[in-house]
């Protein structure tokens, strides 16, 4: 592993964390447009019928995606914690075959040979893990295309439902109009956030 | 590395130094290490730069096991920023150093290596049944500071306190005191912050029997130039030079 590797690891595991606290963000205002919808389809009445259970499904889907970007961000931060152990421990590995180059005719030289094999070891130790956990964050952050996904759905149903709110047609389109938009700022982030994983898979 | 043994009795001090391979950019630091029967205490390791050339001296000596203690002076990163290196390669071994600073010196990563905390009063350690004793040096020039003291070797390790910035490849002993005094000023002047712990080092030190007084940087004070350098000092205004 060479220091620029190092770097784009720390720099890749980092920037997901900003990108989940956008999507966040915007799962807090999908949220909020839903609890609006609510209100106009209620004031809408028989009008908007159709559109009521559609505003509880989407608060559902930012209450499900809120959870699903919380689990990650706490998965995110153990991976940045094994970011700075594989670092450790590969620095480890590296300085301790500097000594050994430097004490081929030291007396003791050999002794070293135990710190060697566990530093070894553990850099090993250590990758896996790192690998196993980037697998399974990549894994988490496809779940959270799922729901933003569905919401894309429901907005299309939501603007055919809004069509015949009469005179609520206009607030209600807006609320479908903010749902499809905030979905697809999730989709777009999210997959940013995968395509770096990948690479710091790839990598090392 | 340079190696050069400044005691030999039923057990050793060694003093390590002038690494040639040492990176321009850092300051030249001397590390020491007591050598007894079955342990081995190094003081003042160094910084991290240091750890492969350091640790592979050492194995002309003792075997990685035998590498017990370790001591820090204080927190600088030229004394021990190479800690996170030696925790993982020593199985077992104990860092002695302030109690003051274990919060900030855990930075440097200190997992394996158990933290023997010094408090204010210093103390002591023990090797193979040598007594090495831990001499407060506060403010001299860390806020929580400690020297070295061999009753037997009659070696005073003093951290940064006599130190000077020298030329690479100088001598390890002072030969004349009149011209070292100039490579040693502005530290003093600049990194010794109090005139008062200055005094109150000065008074304790003088009370012990010292043959070598043995800084972190620089060259070496043997004999009668441990109380010029003691005489010096007194006379010197510190914590003034801003
Ligand atoms: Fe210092
Ligand atoms: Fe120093």
């Amino acid at each position: 592993m060479n220091v620029g590797q190092t770097k784009s690891q720390f720099v890749a595991v980092a920037s997901i964390t900003a990108e989940l606290s956008a999507v966040m963000d915007v799962a807090k205002e999908i949220s909020l447009a839903a609890a609006n919808a609510k209100a106009i389809a209620f004031r809408a009445g028989d009008k908007a019928k159709g559109f009521q259970p559609i505003t509880d499904f989407i608060n559902e889907l930012a209450k499900e995606t809120i959870e699903l970007v919380t689990a990650i961000n706490e998965h995110a931060l153990l991976l940045y914690q094994m970011t700075v152990n594989n670092h450790r421990t590969s620095n480890v590995y590296t300085q301790l075959k500097l000594v050994e180059a430097q004490s081929k005719n030291a007396a003791y030289s050999s002794s070293l040979d135990l710190s060697l094999q566990n530093s070894q070891n553990k850099m090993s130790e250590c990758k896996r893990d790192y690998k196993l956990n980037i697998t399974q964050l990549l894994d988490q952050l496809a779940e959270v295309m799922h729901p933003a996904r569905a919401a894309r759905v429901i907005a299309a149903n939501s603007r055919i439902e809004a069509s015949q709110a009469g005179e609520y047609l206009q607030s209600l389109q807006a609320v479908a109009e903010s749902v499809d938009n905030a979905a697809q700022v999730i989709h777009d982030n999210v997959t940013r956030c995968r395509s770096s994983l990948s690479i710091v898979q790839l990598t090392d | 590395m340079k190696m050069t043994n400044i005691y030999e009795g039923s057990y050793q001090w060694i003093m390590f130094g002038r690494d040639k391979n040492k990176p321009d950019n850092i300051i030249d630091t001397n590390q020491y290490m007591v050598k007894t029967a079955t342990r081995c205490l190094l003081i003042d390791p160094g910084g991290v730069e240091l750890f492969a050339p350091m640790l592979a001296a050492v194995l002309h000596y003792v075997p990685v096991d035998q590498i017990t203690d370790l001591f820090a002076s204080h927190q600088d990163p030229d004394i021990i920023s190479s800690l996170g290196l030696w925790d993982q390669a020593l199985p077992e071994a104990k860092l002695h150093a302030s109690e003051l600073w274990e919060g900030f010196i855990k930075h440097f990563g200190c997992d394996s290596i158990e933290y023997v905390p010094i408090g204010d009063n210093g103390g002591s350690i023990n090797l193979d049944g040598i007594e090495l004793q831990i001499i407060p040096a506060h403010y001299m020039h860390s806020s929580a500071n400690f020297n070295i003291y061999d009753p037997q070797a009659k070696i005073l390790m003093s951290g940064d306190i006599g130190a000077a910035l020298e030329a690479p490849g100088s001598p390890v002993f002072v030969d004349n005191f009149d011209l070292h005094v100039e490579k040693m000023r502005f530290f003093h002047q600049r990194w010794m912050p109090s005139n008062q712990a200055k005094r109150v080092w000065i008074d304790r030190v003088r009370k012990l029997d010292i043959d070598i007084l043995a800084p972190q940087h620089g060259r070496m004070f043997q004999g009668d130039d441990v109380n010029r350098f003691l005489d010096w000092f007194e006379s010197l205004q510190v914590g003034i030079a801003v």
